[in-house]
């Protein structure tokens, strides 16, 4: 039917390809003088591509199986009673093999343990039939990672061979909501494995000692006395090696607040500035959100070294200043209020110990994180500006309005639809938000600078006290979904969401 | 002589305050004061990073605050890239390039394919579940980035995937898979049913209507889905760091982060290797952000 | 080439009854066009035949074959739709093959059919285009083409025309009905505007919350409207009514309201004898009014008294706007009239021209 020539459709597969080789000549060739030092090499990559292949192979494959699974039990049905009998055998045999593999999986991943013993071999039966398929072609001479290849390869085989049978034994059926279960389940199976059951997971954890000493889950007992310890410990004893649990929730709250004020009013004040017709103003904008293009993790990595004592950018303009004070008071000694003045602030300003002062410490990831979060707000603050029409300013000059009177009553309350979900996504994130601690301070002096996030995740992995951590987590999330709940009471529901 | 002087101060004047006539030209010029400190303070601290990577190695510690330094060398973006063989040291700046391309491409590409197809569903049909589907979707941005970690590490080490790149996919896709199924859902929201309507009549089914109409009209979507997702994981530190403990596993900014360690040995290769990473991510993020912005402000704030 | 049958046709959603028990019978190779008031149910009418939406009960028929279960690309079936539908990826060549292409049919096959379409729609030139490099005139082309390509046993249009400007709306019903000439297969065309309906169809079901009103060849329903809903919805400007009884009064039938009474012509008084005493509503159409200085010859005339309210010139016409007591009523008369607004006057009913209406039932009285 396509007449066009083989060659000529697979034409700019081939330019590609032929690029592709090119390019890797040409680079090859340029660093081949230094290539001795460059530790990655041809062989790592194609080890990570082949593994990484085969993830996705046997994601894919796992999904199509499932997928066509339940693509049969929607769309066809079974011709006659004989065969009905056949096709569901076939399907019951395969939904109790699929739901043993899922206890199998719980079980190796600690989220309950069976002993040894008969309960135990039936939820590994499939496990083992898969273990004894790979052995069996061990047997006749296959190396052991090409065996766990074939093996996927047979079990695919298998799994086709099942379904056209079933297809033969069944005509098609219409069903309505049977297409959109199918197109809900790949991400939906993806939900489960990836959250739901990390989040059960969480919980079985949160009632438990398990901790370092208890090698994680293997040696750990849980009860509700756990939780209640991990509870108690959590109010009354500290939540990372240093710090209270109010004691942080309070410096949390203040960072919080902290930096979405100032985030909101900094991004208010650049896109106002910039709303206007004007020269400039692509590349004002441009230069105004650099701190978000740059990779965070870059930005704080920086900074944290700008924070030095006496190299950092920070202490060497406020020792610059620190001089310049002096100069001038000591040019003003004489003039009598200026010259105190002056006097007064040569002593009090100049550079600080921003690593080893808690406050000046937790003024820098401040000063950071507030750098940082300012564009984002600005550029979504000028998109609001900017689907504004401009007749309602003019109607309200017309009226006689200011400008204080516009802003108030024009551009705030027609900028809310835009203001409100960024404030509260806002206030979301940055209550999440602690690679920039973690980067620059590690939470320091003496956790002085942590916040609720940032002391869970030391617990866990500096202090490796999980049962614990859990458990902190557990109410963390508690408070953000109290946050959420208010917020939503208040701004009147779910319905905008989901329509 | 004078009045050809002043007319030409004259027209450059008028060309800077042109086109803001509501404002006075003292108001404008303000303004762009205001705005020119902004962007310095903006810009500065990125600029010193390039500023330092360029120091010579024995004039690192200085309270010099000028941009270009003096005795400027590309030396430390030589050693970042090849090794310092003097020293008998290896490179490993493109080893954790490729670790996180590798990771993150895939994470991406598995997150684009499930939600190009789970949006789908959310966006077009009235199924039981639906709504909830989409509010629990929401919900898990709510949780802390550090809430599931501690689980999902103790699941990955029992499946014996801690330290491998493998399980660091799995940690980010996280994260990676409900906000790209909000943003495209928002996406598709978009498109007329009439025209899935049309394609049915021309005898399309609903897998053809799909692959044939909405998946290349919502191509750009796509692609801004996988950025989304892709910048999402690209300098991410935290969760790297739990999953990863092998030097050849680590991503750039584990990476770099040893040099950021050692104060006075490697900030200057800290720095070089900074720039080569920013610089075209930034250029990249500068050129997108117009539909990252519409996409985000798709995907969250309209719903 | 088919039929289309409907019959006892329900369509709810949720509370709302769209399509509220319609039936009838479509013959192959009408011109049929579903006329009715926005949000009455002609669209979700249509959609119930394309596929698009369930019957919630009745059944629908293409030809023979009750198509209630088949999915709308079974059908064989095209349909225009008011936003076009066009694919904006595809250009217009791929927008019109594209149906044809998911039925495998041979490339030149494609090829000749598409270029025929074109060439029907003088759109030859435009193949090449993306759907947003057209005017809008240009895209309607377009998505008839689509359609036709296809040679479908039932063309469906919803309102096809509307986002036209007047111009080339007026431009674009000729073609169709000439398109339909061509063709020879059956039309359901959706629209609001009994103009389409009248000037296009050769058939006009009109429909009113979801009822099927009546349904009939355009001069009937606007010679002999089964209803009130009917006879003031086709007609523009539309009929006046007028509140009133029937009664005999010395030997003759008269129609009485508030403040006239007419006598009936004894012709037709034959007819409405029956109905003496009944409350009834009296309705006639604008151009059966005359200016009393310009009255046709041959008509049976009654006097009634008015005051000139507003005039429209027309230029071919004069509609005026007459009030009469408690009546407010247009009259469509000759150029030549000379009331102006405020005049006291005289105008004439053409009584062989009336409608009666029951006052209860809404329905035609015969
Ligand atoms: N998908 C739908 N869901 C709920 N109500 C609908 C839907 N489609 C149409 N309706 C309702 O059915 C009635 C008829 O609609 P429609 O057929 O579109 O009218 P129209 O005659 O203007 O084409 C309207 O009251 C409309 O609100
Ligand atoms: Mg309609």
């Amino acid at each position: 039917m396509d007449e066009t020539p083989l060659i000529r459709r697979f034409l700019p597969y081939l330019y590609w390809l032929i690029g592709l080789f090119l390019v890797y000549f040409v680079v090859n060739a340029l660093i081949a003088p230094y290539a001795s030092g460059i530790t990655l090499s041809v062989q790592i990559v194609i080890r990570r591509l082949i593994e990484i292949g085969g993830f996705l192979l046997a994601i894919f494959a796992g999904l199509a199986i499932i997928e066509v699974y339940f693509y049969q039990i929607f769309f066809r049905q079974p011709r006659t009673i004989l065969t009905a009998w056949i096709v569901r055998i076939l399907q019951g045999v395969f939904a109790g093999m699929g739901l043993l593999m899922v206890l199998a999986f719980f079980e190796r991943t600690d989220l309950f343990r069976l002993q040894e013993g008969l309960l135990r071999s039936i939820l590994y039966f499939p496990n083992t039939l898969v273990d004894g398929l790979r052995s069996t072609l061990m047997g006749i001479g296959l190396t052991k990672d090409s065996s766990g290849w074939m093996s996927g390869v047979v079990l695919i085989v298998i799994f086709a061979g099942l379904f056209f049978l079933n297809h033969q034994l069944t005509v098609p059926r219409s069903s309505k909501l049977g297409m959109a279960y199918l197109l809900v389940l790949p991400a939906f199976i993806g939900v489960l494995v990836l959250i739901i059951y990390p989040f059960l997971f969480e919980i079985k954890l949160a009632f438990s000692n398990a901790s370092l000493g208890t090698q994680a889950t293997k040696n750990a007992q849980y009860g509700l006395i756990y939780g209640w310890n991990n509870l108690v410990t959590l109010f009354t004893g500290t939540v990372a090696k240093d710090a209270t649990f109010f004691e942080v929730l309070g410096r949390t709250v203040l960072w919080t607040v902290i930096n979405v004020v100032f985030h909101v009013s900094g991004g208010m004040a650049l896109a106002l500035l910039l709303h206007r017709p004007m020269k400039l103003q692509g590349f004002y904008r441009t230069l105004l959100v650099f701190p978000w293009a740059v990779p965070t993790t870059i930005v704080a990595m920086a900074l944290r070294n700008e924070f030095d004592s006496r190299y950092g950018l920070f202490n060497i303009l406020l020792s610059n200043l620190n001089s310049w004070l002096v100069d001038v008071s000591q040019g003003m000694v004489s003039v009598p209020v200026l010259g105190e003045m002056f006097a007064w602030l040569a002593a009090h300003i100049g550079p600080v110990s921003w690593r080893q002062d808690p406050f000046w410490a937790f003024v820098s990831v401040l000063i950071t994180n507030i750098w940082l979060g300012i564009p984002f707000m600005m550029v979504i603050i000028l998109g609001g500006l900017q689907s504004i029409s401009h007749e309602y300013y003019e109607a309200a000059e017309i009226d006689g309005a200011s400008k204080f009177q516009q802003f108030r009553h024009i551009t705030l309350p027609l900028l809310r639809p835009v203001l409100t979900p960024a404030v509260i996504l806002g206030v979301v994130w940055t209550f999440n938000k602690f690679d920039v601690i973690y980067l620059i301070t590690q939470g320091g002096p003496q956790e002085k600078t942590d916040i609720l996030v940032s002391s869970m995740y030391k617990a866990a992995f500096s202090f490796y006290r999980y049962g614990f951590t859990a458990m902190f987590a557990l109410v963390i999330f508690v408070i953000l979904l109290a946050f959420a709940l208010v917020y939503l009471r208040v701004s009147g529901g779910l319905k905008s969401v989901t329509e | 002589m004078t009045s050809t002087r002043f007319s030409s101060l004259r027209r450059a004047l008028r060309w800077f305050f042109v086109r803001s006539r509501g404002d006075s030209p003292f108001k404008t010029l303000l303004i762009h004061l205001a705005l020119i400190g902004a962007s310095i303070i903006a810009v500065y601290p990125v600029l010193r990073v390039v500023t330092i990577s360029l120091r010579p190695n024995d004039a690192l510690l200085t309270t010099d605050l000028r941009i270009i330094p003096q005795n400027a060398t590309l030396d430390n973006y030589r050693t970042v890239l090849f090794g310092d063989p003097t020293k008998n040291r290896q490179s490993d700046f493109f080893l954790w390039l490729w670790n996180s391309f590798s990771v993150v491409a895939v994470t991406s590409i598995i997150s684009v394919i499930l939600a190009a197809v789970s949006a789908y569903a959310f966006s077009r049909f009235r199924f039981p579940g639906r709504s909830a589907g989409l509010v629990f979707l929401l919900t898990t941005q709510m949780i802390p980035a550090g809430m599931l970690l501690l689980p999902l590490f103790i699941m990955l080490a029992q499946l014996r995937m801690i330290n491998t790149s493998l399980g660091l996919i799995i940690a980010y896709s996280v994260s990676s898979v409900p906000l790209t199924i909000w943003t495209l859902k928002g996406y598709y929201d978009t498109i007329p049913i009439d025209l899935e309507e049309a394609a049915l009549i021309d005898g399309a089914t609903r897998f053809t209507v799909f692959t044939k109409i909405i998946l290349p009209l919502s191509s750009p979507a796509l692609a801004i889905a996988f950025l989304f997702s892709f910048m999402g994981g690209w300098s991410e530190y935290l969760v790297a760091r739990v999953v990863l403990q092998k030097n050849d596993l680590y991503t750039w900014p584990l990476g770099i982060f040893t040099y950021a360690q050692q104060f006075t040995v490697a900030w200057g290769q800290f720095a070089a290797a900074s720039v080569m990473i920013a610089v075209p991510v930034m250029v990249l993020f500068l050129y997108s952000s117009k539909w990252l912005i519409s996409g985000l402000t798709l995907g969250s704030v309209k719903g | 080439m088919a039929s289309v049958t409907y019959r006892n046709v329900v369509k709810k959603f949720g509370d709302v009854v769209a399509v509220d028990n319609i039936s009838f019978h479509v013959e192959d190779k009408e011109f049929l066009v579903l006329v009715g008031p926005s949000g009455c149910g002609k669209t979700t009418a249509l959609r119930l035949l394309a596929g698009l939406e369930e019957v919630t009960s009745g059944e629908i028929l293409i030809g023979d074959r009750v198509v209630n279960d088949v999915p709308p690309k079974d059908r064989d079936i095209a349909m225009v739709f008011q936003s076009y539908a066009l694919y904006p990826h595809m250009s217009v060549f791929d927008n019109m093959a594209f149906g044809l292409k998911l039925r495998k049919m041979p490339k030149e096959e494609i090829k000749r059919r598409v270029y025929e379409a074109a060439e029907i729609l003088g759109i030859t030139n435009l193949l090449n285009r993306k759907p947003r490099q057209l005017s809008g005139g240009q895209r309607q082309r377009v998505a008839v083409g689509r359609a036709i390509v296809r040679e479908p046993k039932v063309f469906l249009f919803d309102e096809p025309l509307s986002n036209l400007d007047a111009k080339l709306r007026v431009q674009m019903r000729a073609e169709l009905a000439k398109l339909h000439q061509r063709l020879q297969t059956t039309f359901m065309y959706v629209t609001h505007d009994q103009v389409e309906a009248m000037t296009m169809a050769t058939r006009i079901a009109v429909i009113n919350s979801g009822r099927l009103q009546q349904i009939d060849t355009p001069q009937n329903l606007y010679d002999h409207p089964a209803n009130l809903f009917v006879a003031g919805f086709i007609g523009s400007p539309a009929m006046n009514f007028f509140a009133g009884a029937l009664h005999m009064a010395d030997g003759k039938l008269v129609v009485e309201t508030d403040d006239f009474v007419l006598p009936i012509p004894a012709e037709r008084a034959v007819q409405y004898q029956k109905y003496a005493g009944r409350k009834i509503v009296f309705g006639i159409r604008p151009e059966n009014i005359h200016d009393v200085h310009f009255i046709p010859p041959n008509i049976h005339g009654e006097r009634v008294n008015v005051k000139v309210d507003v005039t429209e010139l027309m230029g071919n016409e004069i509609f005026l706007y007459l009030v009469s007591g408690k009546n407010s009523f247009v009259a469509r008369v000759d150029p030549r009239c000379r009331l102006r607004v405020g005049d006291q006057a005289q105008v004439v009913f053409d009584m062989d021209k009336f409608h009666i209406f029951d006052a209860q039932t809404e329905e035609a009285l015969r």
